[in-house]
């Protein structure tokens, strides 16, 4: 080997949800992480969102977990209002010059509490909302900011820019504030580096056609996020801002500063426009139930899970209007307030002039000049739209060894690809660094717990407002002043966001100095904010589990909305069986449990082998499972990329690594037969070529991919002529001479996608036909190529593949799903009838080959989901833990997702979700050992009859009888493999069972107390 | 149900052309979005609209669109093209396709013009240059008889002049008094100008025509004269498209020239604000109101915005900030008042005149008194608008305000405005 250094530290350059999620894995698997960021804190765009389609979370309340945990971790290096200049050295040492500008705070002595922005007299428009209000120039980003420390705005200050003022500094009770601070540039010595700076909203500032400038009640979508969001500048009330009216119609624009090559230079699809406009509109009518709502696209891009059911239900739940009209332009009605949007109207080919309050702009991406700037200097290689370039078989490497890129930076994209490939780039990034592992990271030293056996209990209670979620119904205050009166409640106080860092640290404090050993938070939902706020107690020395949240929100202001009072009441109550409740509490313990440092990787397509090959990189044994007789999968039928790339070559090589892997064991003609176990204990028994075998392994990624639907329709089947996708491919592949003579070729999208049977887009449909066409036109220029489509979702920088498809005189004929084309045999050919969408008429085709882009359909594979105990969705993929923070992993510890089993997805995104999966296994047996949960089953055998019914109700095999021994015949509980469901519980006749933290004495005082 | 229409996606002829003579002529980049469309004042006449019309070429419609005369419908006003995503040159394609038509067949009303044009070596109506010789001659003397224009001169072809001015054969021909506030102006300003001989109308009908050869043969002969007289500035007075057709014409046809070529407007704009040209608003006390038309041609097409500012700086200072009320959509997103691309004589009276009620509900709405255009077209289209569509406005040339602001408008130099300015300021 050589004597080069390999340093187990990664920088990352940006700190949106990308940037946090491969930090997190990769300060959770060994390595250092230093985040560089921008603005003065972290969160990114995300942080500026009101919610997240298609489920419509609260991006806030999913985001700040996250936040939290970055600012908390100890492998994590914020370095905020921070630049990377240049970078110097190679993959393993490299060192980076990153210049940081002065924050006149001193971070480690703010407290955050804001007495130094009140008495500020400088007003700034506020970049986090977009500048539709005014900040203090001294101020911190936004209140669940990581890290929430404040900040001045050096060139607004008037005391930095004149000398005069100097307010914060008399009104800091910490002595923070200091206005000698300079900017400085330091250099980080790091293995490895991500980028993941994002992108920039386009501006549409100075382009006439869309009466932005000096006309408020034109806003872009950022902006109207803002004004959605409660913590907003209008508190989530919709007002048209020139005249603070409600609005009764708003009208979204799409493809603002996206599919457009004369009014900017975005000839890319931003992938993300569609969709957020459906929220938007879906949100805005939720607040407004009368508003009228219209959508004016060109297609409808829904391309993602569960996006189209999202779109249907726009249309036929909440009556929102899609226009199929590129809007010329916008303009003020000249008689009145609103703006006027003339459109044409499809079915009489005249214009239509309709009127509308707001107007909402669905701007696209682009990326921010400086961002380009920094990639020439650093030898990252960019495509002609202006990203990152990378290739299909490596989605996050960029040109320049040992940096890797995630996020809109390598293409517009969603949340969930941001998150899929932000896994990616953390397991390249430290894939590169194995030999560093470990040798830069701190360990975690949690503070012996206080014993509090034997004393009264001392509650404390923290009542979140929430921001307006919850104290924009509930009198928070009222409910805080109520807990104070319950008995053992020995401190209350009320907090704007209780999960931020701040109130994490003040909670901490408050426990140590009025020694509460019981803690109750009035705020969401357990089921994300538990962790974060057991985790604060145990930083005080409490054991974790002497803690209660009452969801107040959920349970609460949201679905109470318009009765605050009773609301108020019942959070009272809620807080009053909470307090009763805990104060039965006693600490619980939690089992330790070692994971078996092997790995199963089901399915041996690009993404089984993929993760496979990524577990191995990472030092990890993998068995591998393909049920057919060679590796491959649905690859070996596929041509090229939509890069151009092929994939047979892709895929040899892929095999080769992979066979040739010493740490990989390929196990081909193998099903699995039973799974036993639980995370980092599981057992697989297999049929290997017929005879039977078991692996113990500590984790499973689910490969498993999907298949190309067979049609009964068009002829196929019927006409030799008519083909599926992958059979063109097949053509491709073998060089067929035959379509080298073909004069007309016709393509048929949607074929199974988007009907009532399948309702699911296809996603990878469009970008395939449009690849295939312009092969077929490479072979012969001059065969007439037609592709009649519903909408063309050529997603992201794949747009362009669509425009050359145009550009080469592929004709584009889009049909409604109620008048589908009409395949007949002709004499010379296939007949082909479809009605042209612009001129309205019937046209027909003479076509030599009509090829159907058929549905991927998932294997519906129920054996393997009750094998390990994950769910499937209604279309029959399988349901990952959450659809944007955690798309490749799935709610079950231990069992991980990838591939098409997930969702339709091209090669690189494929590629992309095994590194993530592979990213978050890694992430798990890294640990060596984990915790299991304090919540769970507990046997007390003086009680037990022995009658087993808890052996058979229970859903994950965690009771059994005790064999031998004082109480042989008795039920015991596995703690590993509880979770901790109660089935037992409830179904224990003799009250034998238990569960820690729900015993009855706890839930019969709530119910006293109800 | 219409019979199928039978595609074969093979070769077509106009789509061919348009790749090979249209910059951003690619039609089949059409991505059917219908921002075109939404934005086309001519959608739906003749049941045809910019999108249906690049369909039909990319369907390979040849024969059908060919013959359509819809493309002497559309004004080629470019508001398509400015925001098309595509950057498609559509107006260009209406050049194209009219180039396509035998030469006979085109509009008799803009193919006399072109000829008489060529032909006289003068203007669109044919009139030898003797005749315009001695209007000038005359009316420069009539005029020397009013008060304070004494001295003023008005020459053809004097060599060494600063400008060269552009003279639309209108007014010399059928509204000789019209000349005399531009005059006027000139004077004030103490401009140095003259005419020139050859070639001397400045309208260029056969541009409309789409012929291209007797086009350039026009403004070349155009160039090459006042290049002789050796000017600084060719100057084209309030006129939109023979603005266009030599701005478009000296790029189109590579046509070498040493002069500067201005739009008047730019320069009132300047002698105000030199002080040269004394114009205020201190007569309007009525509060009479005002609207501008933006005229494609000098605006969106040529000019941009700043053109349009300064068309405004020029009415406001004349008529008085409040009074100024502007239509919407304005300046570079302007609607075409439907008298352009020659369809004042191109014979479809019916659709241009529905496409001309686009701008007549937008002045309308503006509620003015007078619509301001420094344009001939557009004051012909936008005062037959009034009649047609029973409006009460009048429409006004910019030299019109100028000199009555200036409080020297002539008796007979009123010919367009209303009943309330007819006699103002003359018994002062």
């Amino acid at each position: 080997m050589s004597d080069k250094k390999t340093i187990g530290s990664v920088l990352i350059a940006g700190g949106g949800i990308g940037g946090i999620q491969a930090a997190l894995d990769l300060a959770n698997s060994g390595y250092y992480v230093y985040m560089v960021e921008k603005s003065p804190s972290i969160g990114g765009v995300m942080a500026q969102l009101d919610k997240t389609f298609p489920t419509n979370d609260c991006s806030m309340c999913i985001m700040s977990p996250k936040l939290v945990e970055v600012g908390r971790h100890m492998n994590i290096e914020l370095l905020t209002l921070s630049e990377v200049k240049d970078v110097k050295g190679e993959k393993g040492d490299f060192q980076v010059e990153v210049f940081q500008k002065a924050r006149y705070v001193d971070m480690t002595k703010c407290i955050a509490c804001g007495a130094c922005t009140e008495k500020c007299p400088v007003k700034v428009d506020d970049v986090y909302n977009e500048k539709l209000i005014k900040r203090k120039a001294i101020y911190a980003l936004y209140p669940q900011a990581v890290p929430l420390k404040y900040c001045i705005d050096a060139d607004k200050c008037i005391k930095l820019t004149k000398g005069k003022c100097g307010n914060c500094e008399k009104k800091c009770p910490a002595g923070a504030i200091n206005y000698d601070d300079k900017d400085k540039t330091v250099t980080l010595n790091v293995g490895s580096i991500i980028l993941s700076p994002g992108f920039k909203p386009y501006n549409p500032s100075g382009k006439y056609m869309y009466g932005y400038d000096n006309n408020p009640d034109v806003v872009t979508s950022i902006e109207f996020e803002r004004l959605l969001s409660a913590s907003g500048p209008n508190q989530g009330h919709i007002i048209r801002m020139s005249d603070h009216e409600e609005p009764k119609k708003i009208a979204w624009l799409q493809c603002v500063g996206s599919r457009d090559i004369n009014t900017c230079d975005n000839g890319h699809c931003s992938s993300v426009c569609c969709m957020y406009a459906i929220k938007q509109a879906i949100i805005a009518k939720e607040h407004d139930p009368k508003l009228e709502c219209t959508i004016f696209y060109m297609d409808m891009r829904t391309h993602g899970k569960g996006f189209e059911s999202c779109y249907n239900e726009a249309k036929e739940k909440h009556g929102i209007k899609f226009v199929r009209c590129r809007v010329h332009s916008i303009f003020k009605n000249p008689t009145g307030p609103g703006q006027v949007v003339d459109f044409v109207d499809d079915s009489t080919g005249k214009v239509v002039r309709d009127l509308y309050d707001i107007v909402v702009l669905s701007v696209g991406m682009e990326i921010p000049p400086d961002v380009k700037d920094l990639c020439g200097k650093l030898g990252v290689d960019l495509t002609a739209g202006g990203f990152v370039k990378t290739s299909s078989f490596n989605p996050v490497a960029t040109s320049r060894d040992g940096i890797y890129v995630c996020g809109a930076l390598q293409g517009p994209k969603d949340i969930p690809q941001s998150v899929v490939e932000a896994g990616s780039a953390a397991l390249c990034a430290g894939s590169a660094l194995t030999e560093g592992r470990n040798t830069l990271t701190k360990s975690v030293t949690v503070p012996p717990e206080i014993n509090i056996t034997g004393e009264r209990p001392r509650i404390g209670v923290f009542v979140c407002h929430c921001g307006t979620n919850i104290a924009g119904v509930i009198d928070v205050e009222r409910v805080r002043d109520f807990a104070a009166t319950l008995p053992y409640v020995e401190y209350v106080t009320n907090n704007m966001y209780s999960c931020s860092q701040d109130t994490q640290d003040f909670i901490s404090k408050v426990i140590k100095e009025k020694n509460l050993n019981r803690i109750i938070v009035a705020a969401c939902t357990p089921r994300t904010h538990d962790p974060l706020f057991q985790e604060t107690l145990q930083s005080a020395g409490l054991n974790r589990y002497l803690f209660e949240m009452v969801n107040i929100r959920n349970h609460g202001s949201w679905v109470h909305k318009d009765f605050p009072k009773e609301a108020t009441e019942k959070a009272m109550e809620m807080v009053r069986m909470a307090a009763a409740k805990v104060t039965l509490f006693e600490p619980l313990t939690e089992a330790r449990l070692d994971i078996d440092q092997n790995a199963v990787v089901i399915g041996g397509g690009i993404s089984g082998m993929t993760a496979a090959k990524s577990l191995a990189s990472q030092g990890y044994q993998v068995s591998l499972i393909e049920r057919e007789g060679s590796l491959g999968g649905q690859a070996k039928n596929l041509f090229a990329t939509s890069k151009g790339e092929s994939i047979q070559d892709g895929l040899a090589h892929l095999i080769r690594d992979v066979e040739a892997n010493h740490k990989i064991r390929v196990l081909t003609n193998t099903e699995i037969t039973s799974v036993d176990g639980f995370v980092g204990n599981f057992d697989t028994t297999l049929s290997v070529k017929g005879t039977k075998e078991t692996l113990r392994h500590g984790v499973a990624i689910v490969a498993t991919g999907a298949t190309e639907l067979k049609p009964d329709e068009y002829l196929y089947g019927k006409d030799s002529r008519v083909l599926t996708g992958l059979e063109l491919d097949r053509k491709f592949i073998d060089n067929d001479p035959s379509l080298k003579t073909m004069k007309s070729a016709v393509f048929i999208q949607c074929v199974g996608s988007r009907e009532p049977e399948r309702p699911y887009c296809s996603r990878i449909c469009c970008t395939h036909t449009a690849a295939s066409a312009l092969h077929l036109k490479e072979l012969n220029p001059d065969m007439a190529i037609f592709v009649l489509y519903r909408d063309i979702r050529t997603y992201g920088e794949r747009e362009a593949l669509y425009k050359e498809a145009r550009e080469k005189g592929v004709i584009f004929i889009r049909y409604d799903v109620a008048n589908k084309p009409v395949v007949a045999t002709g004499k010379d050919g296939l007949t082909i009838t479809v009605t042209d969408h612009v001129l309205k008429r019937p046209v027909e085709i003479t076509a030599d080959m009509l090829t159907l882009a058929t549905a991927v359909v998932p294997y519906r594979d129920e054996q393997l989901a009750q094998f390990f105990k994950v769910p499937m969705n209604a279309d029959g993929f399988f349901a990952e833990a959450h659809v944007k923070l955690a798309p490749s992993d799935f709610a079950v510890d231990g069992v991980f997702l990838c591939g098409l089993a997930h969702y339709p997805k091209p090669v690189d995104e494929s590629i992309a979700q095994a590194q993530a999966a592979s990213s978050s296994a890694t992430r798990l047996l890294s640990q060596k050992s984990i915790n299991t949960s304090g919540n769970i089953a507990k046997v007390n055998p003086a009680f037990c009859t022995g009658c087993e019914v808890c052996v058979t109700v229970c859903p994950y095999n965690a009771p059994s009888m005790v064999m031998e021994g004082r109480d042989k015949g008795k039920a015991q509980i596995n703690p590993v493999l509880c979770k901790g469901c109660g089935s037992c519980v409830a179904s224990c006749r003799s009250g034998a069972l238990v569960l820690k933290g729900f015993e009855d004495g706890q839930l019969f005082a709530m119910i006293e107390n109800a | 149900m219409t019979e199928a229409l039978k595609v074969t996606g093979g070769k077509s002829r106009i789509k061919d052309k348009a790749l090979a003579l249209i910059p951003d002529g690619n039609l089949s980049a059409c991505l059917t979005c219908g921002t075109c469309a939404s934005g086309c004042p001519a959608t739906g006449l003749m049941d045809m609209d910019p999108r249906k019309y690049l369909r039909m070429a990319v369907l390979g419609m040849d024969e059908e669109l060919e013959k359509h005369p819809w493309i002497w419908v559309c004004t080629m006003c470019k508001r398509c093209y400015d925001v098309c995503p595509m950057h498609i040159n559509i107006p260009a394609l209406t050049f194209e396709l009219r180039s396509g038509w035998p030469r006979e067949e085109r509009p008799k009303g803009i193919l006399g013009s072109c000829d008489h044009h060529v032909r006289s070596r003068g203007g669109a109506m044919g009139v030898p240059f003797e005749d315009f010789k001695f209007t000038v001659e005359d009316l420069a003397e009539e005029c020397r008889q009013q008060e304070g224009f004494e001295e003023l001169t008005a020459d053809i072809d004097r060599e060494g002049a600063y400008f060269a001015l552009n003279q639309n054969s209108r007014e010399p021909v059928t509204e000789p008094d019209e000349l005399l506030p531009l005059w006027k102006i000139l004077h004030k300003a103490g401009a140095d100008w003259t005419y020139y001989s050859d070639m001397w109308g400045g309208e260029n009908y056969c541009m409309f025509l789409a012929d291209d050869e007797s086009w350039e043969k026009i403004v070349r002969a155009q160039c090459e004269h006042i290049d002789k007289l050796g000017c600084k500035v060719f100057l084209n007075t309030e006129c939109g498209h023979s603005f266009f057709a030599v701005w478009a014409a000296i790029r189109k046809f590579n046509i070498p020239h040493n002069f500067e070529f201005r739009s008047i407007v730019e320069y009132y704009a300047q002698w105000i604000r030199e002080g040269k040209l004394k114009v205020n608003s201190d007569w309007n006390t009525m509060g009479i109101k005002f609207t501008a038309q933006d005229p494609c041609n000098v605006v969106r097409k040529s000019l941009g915005d700043k053109f349009a500012d300064d068309l405004r700086f020029v009415v406001k200072t004349a008529v008085g900030e409040a009074n100024f009320v502007d239509m919407h959509p304005n300046k570079s997103n302007n609607y075409c008042c439907g008298g352009g691309g020659g369809s004042l004589q191109a014979g479809f009276t019916e659709e241009r005149q529905a496409y001309g009620k686009i701008k007549f509900d937008q002045i309308q709405a503006t509620g003015a008194t007078y619509v301001v255009t420094p344009c001939h077209n557009c004051h012909a289209q936008i005062e037959d608008m009034c009649h047609v569509y029973g409006g009460e406005y009048h429409t006004v040339h910019l030299w019109t305000i100028l000199c009555l602001a200036m409080g020297i408008l002539g008796e007979n130099e009123r010919t367009y405005l209303g009943p309330d300015l007819a006699d103002f300021g003359l018994d002062g």
